[in-house]
């Protein structure tokens, strides 16, 4: 895992593509510390930690865009998947380098917290708060965006549904407050995911035995939930969704709340994602 | 030491390769042979653990590849059809990254490299980008990482592909020369090459093994003196003339002629007699000098073409 780890980082560095995440977020955030807190002379540091979020949609991309996809063009992924490492080896190897250079960027940052504690009040516990929300929003984003490097054919369609993917989790909120809450809904919604479920399973098997089996299953399973407790079906579509909804759970931490739940939510997520793409290369050699 | 039974891969209803035995001893160099898309590479990335068979299994000393993947991998060096490089890398990280992810000790990692780069002669590149080498250095560096490992089993897939003809004597002569204490399996689709260099052949097509044997007895088990090329100084109807009195030749006939004055014909014998000896001693009687006498299935290509296109009308 260190080998690929160290390889990784610095093919980011011997690649235009380090320098332009490194540069394009730090030149995104520093327009955004200029203007909300130089010029306004506002010692209210978390506003700026919240607005640089938004620079993840476009930068995540950018980092996590070649990782897999490029092995799988350059036909090395032939090298790595016949020496004596594992799969699970090569995806951490690949997330953590591309995290700890996120991290590094995001470090540069803390000068701008250090310039506000000099001259201004700063709230320091928010601030911490803020870094280490910050951190494992970043840890899940970048999973997102290696599952999506692992099933894409070049960097470009990699970088293009990564944006697309953190811009629907970006506007899950949004999609919440406008779902419908009645049970008919609900149980559409959840017939809905067990058919994605199965589409999802064939597409990978080619086993309609293995489909079939997960379309029984969903379906008893709501049948059953419907003659037991029919409430799970209220509002199902917003819990759901909440679950998804990475930027809610990352107010609690510019308050300077870290409680362990999201903690343990934000590492969860990050692991089933990067779980979800060992899976899938190990299937692909199957196919 | 590979032992491999009834594999077969297929995508979807596309049968890639299809029941498959074989087994290769210690020691041995094993040239698969056979037309573009026949099965050769989907074999070679199914020893090498890069794929799973659809059936069958394989075996290195005993050890199923997909139960021990990693004691089994540390024993094999592959050479893929395009060799696994990294364009941005210079050749000397390329192969301590290589060193490092088939878990070299780190004491011997500048040995193995050293040796390594002598051995494919890559020493002068060894500072270079690779994205900027050439094709023959970059087949080079290719066929050094396989070798990083030190493992006793080398897959080389179509290693001289793309080659010139200098370099191609070159690797060559460096598979004959790891052959003799590494076993070695090795890919081509071009006849001389495989002959040259490996003491078993296997004759690959749609999938299936349709050979399999030493050169030279692949010559003798379809050896077929039933049809003879003569080539003699004369003009047809004097070639035609002194094989008249021969008994025995059920068709005769005449091919384009490859040296100005001389006819070459294809003689075919009734009761797939070998002819030889009668024609040559009625070309002396009449007078014609004989310049060219062979039986017409002895060159490797010859069995290659009847084997791989003989399988196909079977199918169709």
């Amino acid at each position: 895992m260190i080998a690929i780890m160290s390889r990784e980082f610095r093919t980011y560095f011997q690649t235009p593509t380090g320098y332009i995440f490194m540069g394009l977020f730090l030149l995104v955030s520093g327009f955004f510390f200029t203007l909300g807190n130089l010029i306004s002379g506002s010692s209210y540091f978390t506003s700026f930690l919240q607005s640089v979020l938004f620079i993840y949609l476009l930068a995540i991309p950018l980092l996590t865009m070649r990782l897999l996809s490029e092995e799988r063009r350059q036909k090395t992924d032939q090298l790595l998947l016949t020496s004596p490492i594992t799969v699970t080896d090569i995806v951490l190897g690949k997330f953590f380098a591309a995290f700890i250079v996120f991290l590094l960027t995001l470090l540069v940052t803390v000068l701008y917290a250090i310039v506000v504690g000099i001259f201004g009040d700063l709230a320091v516990w928010q601030t911490v708060g803020g870094y280490i929300g910050f951190s494992l929003l970043g840890a899940s984003f970048i999973s997102v965006g290696v599952l999506i490097s692992a099933v894409s054919e070049n960097q470009v369609s990699a970088a293009f549904f990564t944006f697309f993917a953190l811009l629907l989790i970006w506007f899950l909120n949004l999609v919440k407050s406008v779902a419908p809450v009645d049970p008919v809904s609900g149980t559409i919604f959840a017939a809905v995911v067990v058919v994605g479920l199965a589409a999802f399973f064939f597409a990978n098997t080619r086993s309609w035995i293995a489909s079939g089996a997960v379309v029984l299953v969903g379906a008893a399973t709501i049948v059953v939930l419907h003659l037991f407790s029919p409430d799970v079906f209220n509002g199902l579509i917003a819990e759901v969704l909440d679950w998804f909804s990475l930027l809610e759970r990352f107010d609690a931490f510019t308050l300077g709340l870290v409680k362990l739940e999201e903690v343990v939510f934000y590492l969860s997520f990050t692991s089933i994602f990067l779980f979800v793409t060992v899976r899938l290369i190990e299937k692909r050699r199957w196919a | 030491m590979i032992e491999v039974r009834n594999l077969t891969k297929r995508y979807g209803p596309h049968v890639a390769v299809d029941d498959v035995s074989f087994s290769v001893q210690k020691g041995e160099v094993v040239g698969f042979l056979g037309p573009n898309g026949a099965g050769k590479s989907t074999t070679m990335n199914i020893l090498t653990g890069y794929l799973s068979a659809s059936e069958g299994d394989v075996h290195i000393d005993g050890t199923n590849i997909l139960e021990e993947p990693e004691s089994v991998k540390r024993r094999i060096g592959y050479l893929p059809e395009t060799p696994p490089l990294y364009g941005e890398m210079t050749v000397r990280e390329y192969l301590r990254f290589v060193c490092s992810i088939r878990k070299v000790p780190r004491t011997e990692v500048n040995d193995r490299i050293e040796q390594g780069l002598h051995r494919v002669g890559i020493v002068e590149v060894y500072n270079r980008l690779i994205g900027n080498l050439s094709k023959g250095y970059r087949q080079r560096v290719g066929l050094a990482q396989a070798l990083m490992g030190n493992p006793d089993i080398l897959i080389l897939d179509e290693p001289t592909s793309g080659l010139d003809p200098k370099q191609i004597i070159e690797i060559r002569d460096l598979i004959r020369e790891l052959g003799a204490d590494h076993t070695v399996i090795l890919s081509s689709h071009i006849l001389p090459e495989v002959s040259e260099i490996c003491r078993r052949v296997m004759i690959i097509n749609d999938g299936r093994i349709v050979a399999d044997g030493d050169p030279a007895s692949l010559g003798s088990d379809l050896f077929d003196a039933s049809q003879i090329v003569v080539t003699a100084v004369a003009d047809e109807s004097a070639a035609r003339g002194a094989v008249s009195g021969i008994q025995g030749i059920s068709r005769i006939e005449i091919l384009p002629a490859t040296e100005p004055g001389t006819t070459e014909m294809l003689i075919e014998s009734e009761h797939d007699e070998d002819l030889r000896r009668d024609i040559f001693d009625s070309f002396s009687k009449a007078g014609v000098p004989l310049i060219g006498l062979r039986v017409k299935n002895a060159t490797l290509e010859e069995i290659f073409l009847e084997l791989t296109s003989g399988v196909k009308e079977a199918v169709s």
